[in-house]
C-alpha cells in the first residue's frame, strides 16, 4: 500500500465520506454526499445498470476500493458476480443483455481517450436509451470517475486483489 | 449557436433531474471556495482543454472568473506554462499535479503532491483534486453529448 497524501479532519463523525480526506473541505463534501444518494436513489435507469457503469468506471481508472464494493440497491436489483465478471474487455460478445451492453458503451464513450462517441456507439446507446436516461447515466459516470480518481489521487490505495468484494450500502455513501 | 461544453453543461443535464442538480451545486462551488483560486482552475480546464484538443472548450467563455491575461493563456494552451516566466512555482505545481491527473491519477508522483501541498496546504490538495475530477468530467460528458447530438441529426 502506498502512502496516504491526505488524512481525514482530527474530529471523527462515523461517516465514512466524512472522516476520509474529502472531509477536510466542508464545502463540498456535504454536496458529494447528497450527489451520491441523488445518483443512486433518483437515477432514471435501475441500480444494476448503474453498478454496471460504477464497475466499468472502477477497472478503467484501477480503484482497488471501487472494485471491490458492490451497492446493496444493486445486488437487490439482481446484480451477481457472474454478470460482474462479464463487464470486461470481451463484454460485445457477451451473454449480458443489449441495455447493459449499451450502458457500458456509453461509460466507454466518457472514459475513453479521446472521450466521444462515434456514430455506432451513438446508434447502440440511442437504441436502448432515451435522452433522459442518457443524462441520468452520463451524470452517474462524472459521478463515479471523478470519486474513484480521487481514491487513487489520494494515495493509500491497497495492492489490486488484495480487497474480498465488500457490500455497502448506498445510506453509508450518502446523505 | 454555442457547442455544449463544461460551462453551459448544466442545461442539458438538468432532465437527469436531483442528481444533475447536485452535481451543478458542486460545480459552482468549486468557482467559489477559497483553497485554490479560481483562476488556477481555470488554468486547468484549458490544460485539460488542451489535453482533449477540444476547440470547443478552449472557445468557451468561463463567467466563474476573471478574463485570463492573453499572455498566460495562450502559454497554457501551447503546453508552455511549466516553462514561462508568468506562472508562479505555486501555479506551475497545480498545472504539472493536473497533467499528472488528466493522463493517469496512478501516475502521479508523490513529488508533484507534496509540491502542490507545500504552496497551498493539505486541504488544497483535496480540493485541487475533486476540482480536476469535476473539470475532467464535464469536459468529457460534454464531448459525449455533442457527439450524440451530432449523430441523431
Amino acid at each position: 500500500m502506498s502512502a496516504p497524501r491526505a488524512s481525514g479532519p482530527a474530529e471523527k463523525t462515523g461517516n465514512v465520506v466524512r472522516d476520509s480526506a474529502m472531509g477536510l473541505i466542508p464545502e463540498t463534501v456535504s454536496e458529494i454526499l447528497k450527489l451520491n444518494g441523488h445518483v443512486w436513489r433518483d437515477s432514471l435507469v435501475p441500480p444494476s445498470i448503474l453498478e454496471t457503469i460504477r464497475l466499468r468506471n472502477a477497472r478503467t481508472v484501477n480503484c482497488v476500493f471501487c472494485k471491490a464494493v458492490r451497492y446493496d440497491v444493486a445486488v437487490e436489483d439482481g446484480l451477481t458476480e457472474d454478470r460482474v465478471s462479464l463487464i470486461n474487455d470481451s463484454y460485445r460478445e457477451s451473454a449480458l443483455p443489449a441495455r447493459e451492453k449499451a450502458a457500458i458503451t456509453l461509460a466507454d464513450c466518457y472514459l475513453g481517450f479521446p472521450a466521444g462517441a462515434d456514430h455506432k456507439a451513438a446508434a447502440d446507446i440511442a437504441s436502448q436509451y432515451s435522452e433522459d436516461e442518457v443524462a441520468s447515466m452520463l451524470v452517474a459516470v462524472m459521478t463515479y470517475n471523478f470519486t474513484s480518481r480521487m481514491a487513487v489521487s489520494l494515495g493509500g490505495m491497497p495492492e489490486d486483489g488484495t480487497l474480498p468484494i465488500m457490500q455497502m450500502s448506498v445510506s453509508a455513501a450518502s446523505a | 449557436m454555442t457547442a455544449i461544453n463544461s460551462i453551459n453543461l448544466d442545461s442539458a443535464l438538468m432532465r437527469a433531474g436531483p442528481a444533475a442538480e447536485s452535481f451543478a451545486r458542486l460545480w459552482k462551488t468549486i468557482w467559489s471556495q477559497t483553497y485554490i483560486k479560481p483562476e488556477e482552475l481555470e488554468l486547468c480546464r484549458l490544460t485539460f482543454a488542451r489535453l482533449h484538443a477540444d476547440e470547443d472548450e478552449i472557445a468557451a467563455p468561463n463567467a466563474n472568473v476573471p478574463v485570463l491575461g492573453a499572455t498566460r493563456r495562450q502559454a497554457v494552451l501551447a503546453g508552455k506554462a511549466l516553462e514561462s516566466a508568468e506562472f508562479t512555482p505555486g501555479e506551475k505545481a497545480i498545472l504539472l499535479f493536473a497533467e499528472y491527473y488528466w493522463l493517469d491519477p496512478q501516475s502521479i508522483t508523490d513529488e508533484a503532491a507534496d509540491d502542490v501541498k507545500k504552496y497551498y496546504g493539505e486541504p488544497a490538495l483535496v480540493l485541487l483534486i475533486e476540482s480536476l475530477g469535476i473539470i475532467d468530467g464535464r469536459i468529457r460528458t460534454a464531448r459525449v453529448l455533442r457527439d450524440l447530438k451530432t449523430a441523431k441529426s
